[in-house]
């Protein structure tokens, strides 16, 4: 089937056949620099999550994509939707602010005139949900501002699914790769 | 097509009795590209081991070496390499040790109402001798064809019209029609 192209490769050379395998990991590196670069832009270590379950209907369904930020410097208010991970737990998950408050500190002297980002505690209620988050946290009170991946900004509907396909199809994921990878090997500039 | 044209010129003239490929160009990127590939992996791995905040220094400093790497690696493929498709080293011994060097640059034009779509190749031959140091002749050559001459209509190759043509060219600018 690829005889042609092995007899090409063969005749092109060694440093061809290193040109070749470059464009595909060339690509694959400018996507991961872009997502990383994207991260250190808004703060934070994921800033497009998909929406797993159906706990925020009817404002997302499962399947959404979001778009985050985390602004370090700003305080998070009630209302604010934000995704949040707990230690232990690797799922993001997708809630409303329902009740904010502030760490107390027994620093002697001087009290903060305006209360600081990072001080934050927060409890979460998904717009679907009965009850508050407080059993989802694992036996804390209230989440800290170091558990919050970020602030949703902005959606775009049903995107995520392919996200979702990939997951729980895992040979997706490697056809596709694999796909991509014959491509880049075959295809010239 | 361009491809085709550009890979059957440089397999005419690597042969033994013709050029030996100077290979300065594709080594400069593959050195910058596979580099800016690692740069990446690291990061990449650095990320996956170091959790989030802790890892925002190192990320930064990866990802504008990442970017300086590519910059550089463009730059140098339009500003330097151009065109150029093949350069070449040839000693031959004629009284004293000559040196020649070839250079061979090839664009593709459009094609337009009139004519087909067309391969065009700039050849640059430069002579020297005493290890590069006294100049002894340069000469230029231009060739243009459309690319139908060389392809028929199942897109097979005429390899013997394409490398009669292009040793021609090769012949013409390495006597010297200077310009």
């Amino acid at each position: 089937m690829f005889a042609d192209e092995l007899k090409t490769l063969r005749r092109l050379g060694f440093r061809h056949v290193l040109l070749q395998v470059l464009n595909f990991m060339s690509v694959l590196a400018s996507g991961f620099m872009m997502w990383k670069g994207l991260g250190l832009l808004t703060n934070t270590e994921s800033p497009i999550v998909v929406v797993l379950s159906g706990s925020m209907e009817p404002a997302f369904y499962r399947g959404d994509l979001l778009f985050l930020t985390n602004p370090a410097s700003q305080r998070y208010k009630v209302g604010d939707i934000t995704v949040y991970k707990i230690p232990g737990a690797d799922i993001p998950i997708v809630h409303r602010v329902l009740e904010t408050h502030d760490v107390v500190s027994n620093e002697k002297g001087l009290v903060a005139a305006s209360p600081l980002a990072q001080r934050q505690l927060l409890l979460t209620k998904g717009d679907n949900n009965h009850i508050d988050d407080l059993e989802l946290y694992q036996g804390l009170e209230w989440l800290e501002r170091r558990h919050i991946v970020g602030k949703v900004r902005g959606f775009l509907p049903y995107v995520g699914y392919v996200t979702i396909a990939m997951n729980d199809f895992p040979q997706l994921k490697y056809a596709l790769l694999g796909g991509l990878g014959l491509l880049a090997l075959i295809q010239r500039e | 097509m361009k491809h085709a044209c550009d890979d059957a010129l440089k397999r005419f003239l690597s042969r033994p009795e013709l050029f030996k490929q100077i290979y300065t160009h594709t080594d400069v990127r593959l050195a910058l590209g596979w580099a800016s590939v690692f740069v990446a992996g690291g990061t990449a791995l650095y990320g996956y081991k170091v959790e989030f905040e802790k890892s925002k220094p190192v990320i930064w400093a990866g990802l504008i070496l990442y970017i300086l790497l590519t910059t550089i690696q463009t730059l140098y493929a339009f500003f330097v390499e151009g065109n150029v498709v093949f350069v070449g080293k040839r000693k031959t011994f004629d009284k004293r040790i000559v040196t020649e060097r070839i250079t061979i640059t090839s664009t593709s034009k459009p094609s337009t109402p009139s004519s087909p779509p067309a391969y065009k190749l700039g050849l640059t031959c430069v002579r020297s001798t005493s290890g590069g140091k006294s100049l002894l002749g340069r000469g230029r050559a231009l060739g243009e064809r459309g690319f139908n001459t060389f392809f028929d209509s199942h897109g097979v190759m005429d390899q013997e019209g394409f490398e009669q043509w292009a040793g021609e060219l090769v012949g013409r600018v390495m006597e010297g029609k200077g310009e």
